[in-house]
């Protein structure tokens, strides 16, 4: 007979006898990061970018829409993942003060699946194409910039002159925008 | 013709038993259900999946971490349903009660 229970526990054994971990472990959050990338299917509008090529948690994403309202600028969000994820959804920030109802001036997003609609069965590109969709439909419900989410109700054409003038780095009620053309 | 083996190796394959249709994968930590979760070394016994009344499937230590989380709210991270866990069917035999089973012998 094939003893398993025997075979079991002499790998347990074994284990104990190596002691802590010697080697770095590759994390449960790093491995399923790096699950995610590797299915990554970016369109030719989206790059990723990583500042420090060990550390996959830490990347930057370069958005540059080729329609929509905020054609032809160039957006970069950092990705910042924790040891949590996927239980815990990434850390997504614009690194541009830009002028989107969605979008604060600090840069903080508003997207459901980043926040109160985050599961972890869901994955980067899930949230990847969530961004790409706010430039391509920014959404004046539940807004993060009241303003711009004000205009985009009233008036779709001083909407459209407001994401104009701001893309160009110029000013909007009182607030200075970056220059984000590409 | 006469054959002699002088040795072998025996191999065994195995399979959890899960609902038709579902996923070869668990959802949480995209590892296949046969494998482990992230922090299991040994799959099978030591790292269990856990089937919810909704059906769909996971690893027990990824589930469970998931439902522990504040912002899970109990739910299955597939379909937002109030994850339970399936009840296995009841035996078909009804379970004789000791009493019974001593006067029986």
């Amino acid at each position: 007979m094939l003893k398993i229970w025997s075979m079991k526990q002499a790998q347990q054994k074994e284990e104990t006898a190596q002691g802590p971990a010697k080697k770095k472990k590759v994390t449960a959050a790093q491995l399923r990061v790096q699950k995610d990338l590797s299915e990554l299917a970016l369109p030719q509008t989206m790059k990723t970018t990583f500042p420090n090529p060990d550390d996959i948690l830490n990347f930057i994403l370069t958005l540059t829409p080729d329609e929509g309202l905020y054609k032809s600028g160039l957006f970069t969000f950092s990705f910042a993942i924790t040891q949590n994820f996927p239980h815990e959804p990434p850390k997504v920030k614009c690194q541009q003060k830009i002028y989107h109802p969605n979008i604060d001036l600090e840069g903080n997003v508003c997207l459901n699946i980043l926040r109160e609609d985050w599961k972890p069965v869901l994955n980067l590109n899930a949230v990847i194409v969530g961004l790409q969709f706010l430039f391509l439909e920014p959404n004046a419900s539940d807004p993060l910039n009241k303003d711009a989410a004000k205009d985009l109700q009233e008036d779709r054409d001083r909407f459209r002159r407001n994401v104009k003038t701001s893309m160009g780095g110029g000013n909007v009620r009182g607030e200075t925008f970056d220059r984000v053309m590409k | 013709m006469k054959v002699t083996f002088t040795a072998y190796h025996a191999v065994a394959e195995w399979k959890w038993d899960l609902p038709e249709d579902s996923d070869d994968t668990c959802g949480i930590c995209r590892v296949q259900f046969e494998g482990t979760c992230a922090k299991c070394k040994y799959p099978g016994d030591d790292c269990p999946i856990m089937i919810g009344e909704c059906t769909h499937c996971f690893h027990m230590h990824c589930i469970s971490d998931w439902l522990h989380s504040e912002s899970s709210q109990g739910k299955c991270p597939m379909c937002r349903q109030p994850f339970n866990q399936k009840v296995a069917e009841a035996p078909a035999a009804p379970l004789r009660t000791p009493g019974g089973v001593a006067a029986g012998s």
